[in-house]
């Protein structure tokens, strides 16, 4: 991820006319989180909505770029990129990433594949999963700490997916969940996922794994 | 007090200042409440907390319990009863009180029934049951309309009398301490507003929401990702429809080859059968018949064969009868008789001539027969050698020739045999090319798939005419739509124009009522500087006097100074008038006031009328949307349903060409492959027999050759026996022609002997001669012609019995060869006729042998490969229930097709299942169109979810909540306007009230004690957040006049752009109020929130300095004094602002607890100054301290034994009041 605009200069914030929700915007895009046009929590949609502005986008990303961030467009989200992040870094995130090949897995393996705008109820969820041997499988599989009932593990799923904004919790009360944009993302990273054999040939190769591409 | 609480009886008198002194919880408040009751008659609003019992259940235990007040007017004393009958009620009594109507002899207190029967009994009027507090208040107000009660009335009320019981409630239940202008805000707010005058931001709020929540479901709607949406989902919804019709008609085709497989088996498999015995019995029909035919072709060969060789037979005779000169004999033999008579004749001459010379004669004779014999013996000698030389020869040539003729026989049979064969051959394949020649023919004229073709032909040409009229249909409707969205447009402009056109004339006529409502403002304004003022303070019931003359300009004029001459009070400038028939010019303040309100009354049912206007404008507006919108939202489906049936039909064209081309070019190919295969067979057949001709010609030339050889050989044979015959032959004739030629000298001799003889006997030898001469040439000849004797006889015989029958030989064989050529043909027929029919029956079998295979590969497919799948569960129930019907198709390839699409079906509807829950995902859960779909809806869920976006784009419904919310925009900010308005209408109440409470400060003598220097109060504009946007939306409302939210999302670009700022500037106005409202948690805003009140006030050296709470100005004492003096200020001024001005002067009671810690000194001058506004204090005192001196009445509480409290006069002095 390149800087685009190292010559905006120090002085930015002096030239540009900023939106008044950049500091709303920074909050959530600094913690990693994504700004999709579907989210409804907090304004959410208006911020994708500012940020879309192509006027604006310029400005942001100009200023932000000051701070070495990159606003990165994904289809109808927003997220940051650090500019020249350590590779050390980047490793971690690709580690906190690999329980959601799980996750991803599960849910396109439901019946009513879950894709992007599907409402659900983690309970629905945990009922398939019971009705469905090869699915209680998987969800069993996911690495998550509170697991001693199916449905809980579903909320711990939901609730890691809200913490970091692929999922919104619609109806507090229905415990309605529903999918972001920013769920593509994930969906890109796993299919781009190549997963190569071991030709056993040639011994440069390294051993049977995935690699990202 | 009766039966009241914990006290028995208590009788108090309150006609001055009165001060009760009781510690704690002798029911001091208790008592002070039971007096404010009077006052308010609201037991809800006495400040009982809502753990103590409710005032009817705390003061009224007992059927006999009763608050009684006595009311002292200047005419009568008359009392009020309270008492307590399932509910509270009241009755009014027109006497003073007296204990004995409650009481009876043994002092204990009575009913209430019996109470009235003892009111009966003294003959007073007491009135009926009141049983609402409202209408006591009423009564009490002078706001009661029943003449007979208006002897009640302690004051004439206005229609704010409803001020005077809650100021002097909130007096009462304000007891702290420090003076907040909260609380001062509150009094002045709850004395002039109503419940109802309140702006609820919870309706507010929700109103703003609902707003909200439908602006952005539309927003959200037209953004173009959610458009790109629609169109994904349109599209892939006619995908997968037509997949799946296209699914459930290969299911139906499928269960319907499946069941036809299934009936039909049976039958099939008959019907094969029986058309292999039709195979079977053709072929031995055709087997007998060839039979037959051959048998007769078998005999007509023969006969023909006879003939043949009868008439080669008889040529050749002929022929070797003509080498013979077989005619010249005949001719010849024809003269035999001839000869023999002239043979005869010349016999009998010769014996006459020698009838002389017998004896010589007969000597000669002799002799020369002697001679002739033995010449004639040697000559048959010689002929016997040369005859058994011939026969020899001949028998030799014979032997010869009959073995030729063996070979030759031989050689013809084996010749005629090989003949045979190879005819036998030839003629069988003759045959074999002839049937194929004729099936190349039949198949040349066969029309494969014919039945199919027809079929498709006949669909397409109906489809033409489907399509045909569909495109008309589509043409017409498209026709029909534009014309609907012409008059549509016509519609909503004029409903458009018409909502202008109001809107402009109420405007205008509010602009006429503003300025009016203005003039009154300003009348009423200065009227306390003009002389109407003047008049009002000064002149009793001027109205009738001066208010008849005086014009309303004179009234309000304010530079008259005038004064009151006692001299000419009832005159005009010293004349009187009688003026009791000249009407009133001049108005009273509340007509004024009337006047106004009547006029604002108006501007609001003028802005009613136009929210009205604007209200049926829009349902018009929304009536004509929901009209036209449904047509064209009908049309315009049938119009797509058109487009799609012709791209349907346009493919289903397309196919059924294919299908159409395949089938010809199948027909076509079958027709190449049978003839292929036929030509083929043909080829090779031709072939063969041009071998076995060449081979049968070979054999020929071989047998000819053989023959040939044979020939010669046996020619050469008969030329050398020839030869060697001549030759003996020759030798013996050699011999032979000697020996007679000695023969013949020695007749010569002899014959010249005898002449000589004759002669030497005169007889005529010449003569002789002559006749014998003639003799042996007629010999001669007979002998020459018996000679060919035999074959002239054998050809008579054979030209009788051969010859002449000829021409019938040859016509009866040319009969023969016609039958046989007939028979041949017949043959042929009968070869071509079982060949097509056999053909054809073969094809048939053969066509239902592969059905059946067919079928059973088809059930075994089904069974084995297709029956578990999740796709016959899908479609199992179309496939159950199809009916048995022969299909294009087979059941294995539909089965194929069926999986195949399948999971194409499956990928397709995954993508439209994604676009719907994206789409859907894009809304609110509870958005207002309704796009809402579980996460686990069905199929039949989603493609109604899809036909519902569907109808939702051709009915045009955005456009119709886009009206709605354009609407709702307009009535909200409207309402929220007008209710703002309402609400800040008071605000000049409250100036008025603020400016009476400033001047009553100024008017109050603190200069005498200089204890309070001054007191004073302004007002400032509110900081309420809410508040502001209210304010702000209410001026957008004023700029802008009404406004209904045209091209409020900018899909109108004629108006969109020239209302976009506008719009735009609502919708956040609108969103800022919500969020403050939302922030702010605020349940309503009330008058109090529409100003800040701000008080500055100066005791001795401290001023506090504007502020609006007041913790401190002095000691308590002077806090609570300052408390008191506004208390007593806002009452004085809202009694003043409450009753009219023509009501005569009463006294209320201020109720104020607890002002034990106020100095002897401010007391007095505190009751001071309430006297001066005819207020009588009521006050708590903790105990005697000497205060109480200084009020008329004072009572004691004390606790009695039994736990009643004894309220007991104490001190009645009046020290200063």
């Amino acid at each position: 991820m390149e800087n685009t605009n190292n010559n905006t200069g120090g002085n930015i914030s002096t030239n540009v006319k900023l939106p008044k929700q950049t500091h709303d915007i920074f909050a959530i895009m600094a913690r990693g989180h994504f700004i999709s046009s579907n989210g409804t929590k907090d304004g959410m949609n208006r911020l994708y909505d500012v940020i879309n502005n192509p006027e604006n986008f310029d400005n942001l990303q100009a200023y932000f770029n000051v701070i070495r961030y990159n606003i990165e467009r994904g289809n109808n989200f927003f997220y940051f990129a650090k500019i020249d992040e350590a590779n050390s870094l980047i490793e971690k995130k690709l580690e906190s990433f690999e329980k959601y090949i799980d996750i991803i897995d599960l849910f396109a393996s439901m019946d009513n594949k879950i894709t992007i705008g599907s409402r659900f109820r983690p309970s629905e969820i945990a009922e398939e999963c019971n009705a469905n041997v090869r699915l209680k499988q998987k969800l069993q599989k996911i690495p998550l700490y509170r697991s001693e009932t199916l449905s809980n593990k579903v909320r711990e799923i939901c609730d890691l997916m809200t913490r970091d904004s692929f999922l919104e919790r619609e109806d507090e009360e229905s415990e309605t969940y529903k999918v972001l944009d920013s769920y593509t993302y994930l969906m890109d990273i796993v299919n781009s996922i190549a997963i190569y054999e071991d030709t056993g040939n040639s011994g440069t190769e390294p051993a049977g794994g995935i690699i990202y591409n | 007090m009766i039966n009241i609480a914990s006290n028995k009886y208590a009788d108090v008198e309150m006609s001055g200042n009165t001060c009760f002194v009781g510690t704690n919880n002798f029911g001091k408040t208790s008592l002070q409440r039971a007096i404010l009751f009077f006052y308010s008659a609201n037991s809800r609003g006495l400040g009982i907390s809502a753990s103590q019992k409710p005032f009817e259940e705390h003061y009224f235990r007992y059927e006999n319990s009763f608050l009684v007040y006595e009311v002292a007017t200047e005419e009568k004393n008359f009392f009020v009863i309270i008492y307590r009958h399932h509910k509270l009620n009241f009755r009014f009594v027109d006497s003073p009180y007296n204990p004995d109507f409650f009481f009876n002899e043994n002092d204990e207190a009575l009913k209430i029934g019996d109470v009235l029967k003892k009111l009966d009994k003294f003959g007073i009027y007491y009135s009926n049951q009141i049983d609402t507090f409202e209408r006591y208040r009423n009564i009490l107000y002078g706001t009661e309309t029943d003449k007979m009660l208006s002897k009640f009335h302690i004051l004439r009320g206005n229609e704010k009398y409803q001020n005077i019981p809650k100021s002097i409630t909130n007096v009462f239940l304000s007891s702290k301490s420090s003076i907040d202008s909260r609380f001062i805000k509150d009094f002045i707010a709850n004395s002039l507003s109503s419940e109802s005058t309140s702006i609820k931001l919870e309706q507010v709020e929700r109103q703003l929401r609902q707003f909200n929540e439908k602006y952005t479901d539309i927003e959200t709607y037209l953004k173009k990702e959610t458009q790109q949406l629609i169109e994904l989902i349109d599209k892939k919804f006619d995908q997968v429809k037509m997949l799946k019709g296209s699914q459930l008609e290969m299911a139906d085709k499928l269960g319907s080859s499946l069941k036809y497989a299934e009936v039909q088996n049976e039958s099939i498999r008959d019907a094969s059968k029986q058309k292999e015995e039709e195979l079977d019995t053709l072929q031995n029909e055709h087997n007998a018949q060839k039979e037959h035919i051959e048998g007769k072709q078998q005999d007509i060969r023969e006969e023909i064969g006879y003939y043949d060789r009868t008439i080669r037979e008889a040529n050749k005779k002929l022929k070797e009868y003509q080498s013979q000169n077989i005619e010249d004999a005949v001719e010849k033999n024809k003269q035999r008789e001839q000869l023999q008579v002239e043979l005869n004749m010349a016999r009998k001459e010769y014996e006459t001539l020698t009838s002389n010379v017998s004896s010589i004669e007969l000597k000669y004779s002799t002799l020369m027969e002697q001679l002739k014999n033995e010449r004639g013996s040697y000559i048959n000698n010689i002929n016997a050698k040369t005859s058994t030389i011939f026969n020899d020869y001949n028998e030799r040539q014979l032997l010869a020739k009959n073995e030729l003729n063996k070979k030759e026989n031989e050689l013809k049979q084996r010749r005629e045999d090989a003949l045979a064969d190879a005819s036998a051959e030839i003629t069988s394949k003759q045959i074999e090319f002839n049937e194929l020649k004729s099936e190349e023919k039949v198949i040349r004229n066969t029309r494969f798939y014919e039945a199919e073709i027809k079929q498709l032909e006949t669909e397409l040409a109906e489809l033409r005419a489907v399509t045909y009229k569909n495109r008309s249909e589509k043409a017409i409707k498209s026709n029909l739509i534009q014309t609907l969205q012409k008059e549509w447009e016509a519609t909503e402009a004029k409903i458009k124009s018409s909502l202008a056109n109001q809107v402009t004339k109420v405007n205008n006529e509010i602009i006429k009522k503003k300025t009016e409502i203005k003039e009154i403002e300003g009348k009423l304004e200065v009227q306390d500087g003009a002389l109407y003022g003047f008049l009002e303070g000064n002149i009793k019931d001027w109205h009738n006097t001066i208010g008849k003359v005086c014009n309303e300009d004179i009234l309000f004029r304010t530079d008259l100074e005038p004064e009151v001459q006692k001299e000419v009070i009832n005159s005009l400038y010293g004349v009187s008038l009688k003026l009791d028939s000249v009407n009133i010019v001049s108005k009273s303040l509340e007509e004024y006031q009337g006047a106004k309100n009547e006029l604002l009354a108006q501007i609001r049912e003028l802005e009613d009328s136009l929210n009205q206007f604007q209200v049926s404008n829009n349902e018009e507006k929304m009536l004509a949307a929901d009209r036209y919108g449904k047509q064209l939202g009908e049309l315009k489906e049938d119009v797509k349903v058109l487009s799609y049936s012709l791209e349907l039909a346009e493919k289903r064209e397309k196919k059924l060409m294919l299908e159409l081309d395949d089938w010809k070019q199948k027909a076509s190919e079958e027709i190449e492959a049978s003839l292929s295969g036929n030509r083929n067979k043909f080829n090779l057949v031709e072939e063969e027999l041009s071998i076995l001709n060449k081979k049968k010609n070979n054999m020929l030339n071989d047998f000819n050759l053989q023959f040939e050889q044979l020939r010669a050989y046996h020619l050469d044979r008969i030329a050398d026996l020839k030869e060697r015959q001549e030759a003996e032959i020759k030798d013996i004739e050699t011999e032979k022609d000697k020996t007679v030629a000695s023969f013949d000298a020695k007749e010569k001799e002899m014959n010249e002997e005898k002449e000589t003889s004759f002669k030497s006997k005169g007889v005529d030898s010449k003569q002789v001669k002559e006749v014998d001469k003639k003799i042996k040439q007629i010999q001669e000849d007979i002998k020459e012609i018996e000679q060919y004797s035999q074959i002239v006889n054998d050809y008579l015989k054979d030209k009788r019995e051969l010859f002449d029958k000829l021409p019938d030989l040859i016509q009866k064989k040319e009969e023969y060869m016609k039958s046989s050529q007939e028979l041949n043909n017949q043959l042929e027929e009968a070869n071509r006729k079982f060949n097509l029919k056999n053909m054809e029956l073969r094809k048939q079998k053969r066509s239902f042998d592969e059905e059946l295979i067919e079928f059973n590969n088809g059930i075994n497919y089904f069974t084995k490969n297709f029956r578990e799948t999740p796709v016959y569960n899908k479609y199992e129930d179309v496939i159950e229930r199809a009916e048995p019907k022969k299909t294009n198709y087979s059941v294995m390839d539909l089965c194929t097709q069926l999986l195949k699409n399948d999971s194409h079906f499956n990928e397709e509807y995954g993508a439209f299942q994604r676009y719907v829950n994206e789409f859907a995902g894009k809304f609110r859960m509870d958005n207002h169109f309704n796009f809402m779909i579980r996460n686990d809806a069905s199929q039949a869920e989603y493609e109604r979810f899809a036909q519902n976006v569907s109808n939702f784009i051709h009915e045009n419904k955005i456009e119709l909540s886009i009206a709605e919310t354009a609407t709702q925009i307009g009535l909200v900010t409207d309402s929220i306007a007008s209710k703002v308005k309402e609400l800040s209408g008071q605000q000049e109440k409250i100036q008025h009230i603020i400016t009476l409470i400033a001047d009553d400060f100024k008017k109050a003598e603190f200069e005498e004690s200089k204890l309070i220097e001054f007191i004073k109060i302004k007002l400032e504009e509110s900081d309420n957040k809410v508040y502001k946007m209210l304010k702000k939306i209410e001026e957008f409302k004023d700029e802008h006049g009404v406004f209904y939210g045209e091209g409020l999302f900018n899909t109108d670009y004629a108006t969109g752009g020239k209302n976009k700022e506008i719009n735009n500037r609502a919708v956040k106005l609108l969103e800022n109020l919500r969020l403050s409202i939302k922030e702010q948690e605020q349940e309503e805003i009330r008058l109090q929130d529409l100003f800040e009140l701000k008080f500055n006030i100066k005791e001795g050296m401290n001023e506090t300095g504007w502020t609006h709470k007041i913790d401190s100005i002095g000691s308590t004492g002077t806090d609570i004094l300052v408390k008191a003096i506004i208390y007593i200020t806002l009452l004085h001024v809202f009694i003043k602002e409450s009753s009219h001005r023509s009501s005569k002067a009463f006294k209320v009671h201020c109720i104020i607890d607890e002002v034990g810690q106020i100095s002897a000194h401010y007391l007095k001058e505190l009751l001071k100054f309430a006297k001066n506004r005819n207020i009588m204090m009521i006050n708590g005192l903790p105990n005697k301290s000497g205060l109480e001196s200084h009020y008329k009445y004072t009572y004691q509480f004390r606790r009695e034994e039994d736990g009643n409290v004894r309220i007991f006069p104490s001190i009645v002095t009046e020290v200063e009041a």
